[in-house]
């Protein structure tokens, strides 16, 4: 320690000096300071006391605080306090409120869920949640549906059918929508015929000479449409052939596409290299009963459920 | 004047001070406009352009690592440098190893920046950096710990001045952190891939056991430091309390190797892990007060300098900021808390509290007080200091505020239940709710970023004037000599 204490202030400094003019006050520890970081240390005791908090042996100790809940089979269950309790504490609360409503809905009919309005605000609240996790992500946040890959459920077009019953299998069993490929079946010349005639169904721009020949091939044993989009080409729900006459487009952007050229190219690449990717998944197993039900009814409300 | 910068040249190694000063202003610059960009792309997601180059996943190292080690670090290189000559009146004990601390570093930074545009990255938080560039680090960094502890040993100053401890505490626990961090098996000899040799849970406390540590002695050691030098020479007053120093300086080193775990609350960590480290980050609490309340006491008796000078400012401002979010981190690590701020831009406005408001602030304010001496003249400008100052605190306030915002509403809409016991909120309704936030922290963002930019142009400013000045005293010293 240097002795030279320089005494020019009322508090000493340390008698070191830096640089040139860089010394330190020799000031005590601010009591508020010392007596704050007590208490902060009295906090980490009983934070440690109510939590589990230091390891032991081959465990820890645990903490004296204890979370209780009844579980879903209406047993009461308590544990120390842990992550993991707290989780099923939160979500036991959670299914209790909706126990009274699930009981409601694997009791009713579809109809009579449809028609009670005590249960619609269950469904749209529990409907939303079932539907945002595991339906948005294909079908978005709406029911909307992504052109070229996820069918709309907003609008009156059913691929498999809209009634609660055919709605609910499409959950159960998920679907998967097959068309062959024409293009090496049929010539170029061939599919662009038959563009032009599906083009004309909807009443899309088209070249009426081709759409007349199409017309020919349409209902040939050499192209065979009409043997899943039928004679009048609306389509069999049964085994998920689209109406072709509704000017609703799922995997044919037509309404995106520019000019008459434009949109029979669209129809052209479907009929050329079939489809493949038609496919949604099956939630039997994965969603309970009584959620798929609830789905049922959400989807059928979201637009015009048949 | 021209007399003092010749001896002081002779006397110590202010060329590595100035390299490290000019390239810490350019990272802040090319690292906040990251920062800008990818704050930008969450607000209007069409900046990405589709490309996997311009994506968020792949800018935001970018971000992190321009501005924590190209800014952060270069302005710790160049003061600590400039600290440790000067209190222990002694040059560096080499200028090679200096200069090869400087290009090494740089290297570190441009490889990182481009590897992770490319899509090399450990997936390690702010240690994103492949295995090569690791080895690079380590070595610059050993070099850094030979160099500084080989300086304090040649001291002319029987004692060892504070700023000193935390500089070296800083240097000393990146190279450990660092070093356990990164201890990886490189795929191929060949290869940038590498995996870390610890997995699952140990992987994580090992992550954040370097990421909360680096937040400690890296972002915050390292610039109290800075702070325990320039504070009292800009105020020209002694630091408040030596005593003060030493027990804050001990009880922050010894409790921030505890906390890291607060990160992994609410995860697969055991549970005791977590309130351990939750409680000591109460403990934390005061220890790092301590460095606020020297900081702002060593300022009382000349609180006029406020007004008057706006380095000052940026050093006050700094603190008050360090306060803040000193008090607020521990607030988040407990578990209550923490089950709301977890996961949310709570977190994200926590840490730029700390990074604008503390470390980007005294840097500033540092670098305001050194660079003019470096080049032995004065600030170009004093006026676009005071903008800066103003840029700069507006910018972070909005960054702050927009952040707690939504880092709360995230927290309550992720939580909240229906009367029926339903969650209320599907995820992507809390992101749509946080487009306006998203572009206010941008707006923020772009605040603090044109404040940097003036600074930069204002020690260029500052750099020529210095030169021209000592350029015109030599012609006026020759034609003295050719006289005589």
């Amino acid at each position: 320690m240097s002795e030279q204490k320089l005494q020019s202030q009322t508090v000493q400094t340390t008698g070191h000096a830096w640089d040139g003019d860089l010394q330190e006050y020799n000031n005590p520890l601010p009591v508020w300071w010392v007596y704050t970081f007590y208490a902060t240390v009295i906090f980490a005791i009983v934070y440690w006391t109510i939590y589990p908090s230091w390891p032991f042996g081959k465990g820890w100790i645990g903490g004296v605080s204890n979370i209780t809940y009844v579980n879903s089979e209406g047993e009461t269950k308590t544990h120390s306090w842990n992550t993991r309790a707290l989780l099923m504490e939160d979500m036991n609360k959670a299914a209790v409120a909706q126990k009274p409503y699930f009981d409601k809905v694997s009791a009713m009919s579809y109809e009579q869920i449809a028609k009670d309005p005590d249960m619609s605000g269950f469904i749209l609240s529990s409907g939303k949640a079932l539907f945002a996790d595991n339906c948005a992500p294909c079908h978005q946040a709406g029911g909307q549906g992504v052109v070229g890959f996820f069918p709309n459920l907003t609008d009156d077009d059913w691929l498999y059918g809209g009634s609660f019953d055919t709605i609910h299998e499409t959950l159960m069993g998920g679907r998967r929508g097959y068309m062959p490929t024409f293009s090496e079946v049929l010539s170029g010349e061939q599919i662009d015929q038959l563009a032009n005639y599906v083009a004309s169904l909807s009443g899309v721009d088209h070249d009426a000479g081709k759409a007349a020949a199409g017309e020919v091939l349409f209902h040939s044993e050499t192209a065979a449409c009409y043997y899943c989009h039928t004679n009048n080409g609306t389509g069999r729900k049964d085994m998920g052939a689209p109406n072709l006459t509704d000017n609703i487009w799922l995997w044919a952007d037509v309404p995106a596409a520019g000019g008459a050229g434009g949109k029979v190219a669209a129809i052209r690449s479907v009929i050329a290299n079939g489809l493949n990717k038609g496919v949604m998944p099956a939630w039997a197993g994965r969603l309970s009963p009584e959620q798929i039900k609830v789905l049922t009814v959400y989807v059928h409300e979201l637009g015009g459920g048949q | 004047m021209a007399v003092t910068t010749y001896s002081g040249a002779e006397q110590y190694n202010f060329d590595i001070v100035k390299k490290f000063a000019v390239m810490s202003l350019v990272w802040a610059v090319v690292g906040m406009f990251a920062g800008v960009y990818i704050a930008s792309e969450l607000a209007w997601p069409f900046l990405n352009f589709d490309s996997p180059y311009f994506s968020f996943g792949r800018f935001r190292p970018v971000h992190t690592s321009a501005v924590i080690f190209g800014f952060g670090g270069s302005a710790l290189f160049a003061t600590s440098y400039y600290v440790v000559q000067r209190t222990c009146q002694t040059r560096l004990i080499s200028d090679g190893m200096a200069s090869f601390t400087f290009w090494g570093w740089q290297t570190v930074i441009v490889t990182a920046a481009l590897s992770y545009v490319m899509g090399y990255s450990q997936g390690r938080e702010y240690a994103e950096m492949e295995w090569p560039i690791d080895i690079l680090i380590e070595v610059v960094w050993v070099t850094y710990l030979i160099l500084f502890v080989g300086t304090i040993m040649r001291r002319k100053q029987p004692h060892i001045y504070v700023a000193n401890w935390f500089y070296l505490s800083f240097i000393l626990a990146t190279a450990l952190l660092h070093t356990f961090n990164n201890l990886a098996m490189p795929i191929d000899l060949f290869s940038m891939k590498s995996y870390s040799l610890f997995s699952g849970t140990q992987d994580a406390m090992t992550q954040w056991w370097y990421g909360h540590n680096a937040v400690g002695f890296f972002l915050t050691a390292a610039f109290l430091g800075m702070m325990y030098y320039f504070v009292p020479k800009q105020a020209g007053r002694p630091i408040y309390s030596y005593r003060l120093s030493i027990v804050h300086f001990w009880a922050l080193s010894f409790m921030y190797m505890w906390v890291g775990a607060h990160h992994l609350h609410w995860t697969a960590l055991p549970d005791w892990t977590s309130s351990l480290a939750a409680a000591f980050s109460i403990l934390l609490l005061m220890p790092s007060w301590g460095g606020m309340i020297n900081g702002i006491m060593t300022l009382s008796g000349a609180w006029d300098k406020l007004r008057t000078d706006p380095v000052m400012r940026f050093m006050i401002v700094a603190l008050s900021f360090y306060g803040m979010s000193t008090f607020e981190g521990p607030m988040m690590s407990l578990k209550e808390v923490n089950a709301l701020s977890h996961y949310t831009d709570w977190t994200v406005g926590h840490v730029h509290s700390g990074a604008l408001g503390w470390v980007a602030m005294i840097s500033f304010g540092s670098l305001y007080h050194m660079m003019p001496k470096l080049w032995d003249t004065k600030i170009y400008s004093r006026k676009l200091v005071e903008w800066h100052f103003w840029l700069a605190t507006i910018g972070i306030v909005l960054y702050i505020v927009a952040m707690w915002i939504s880092g709360i509403t995230q927290g309550l809409m992720w939580r909240a239940f229906d009367e029926f016991g339903n969650l209320q909120y599907s995820f992507v309704e809390s992101v749509a709710a946080m487009m306006p936030f998203y572009a206010m922290r941008a707006i923020g963002g772009m605040f603090f970023l044109t404040g940097a930019t003036l600074m930069a142009i204002n020690m260029f400013m500052t750099i020529r004037q210095g030169k021209r000045e000592s350029a015109a005293l030599e012609a006026k010293l020759a034609a003295k000599m050719a006289h005589a």
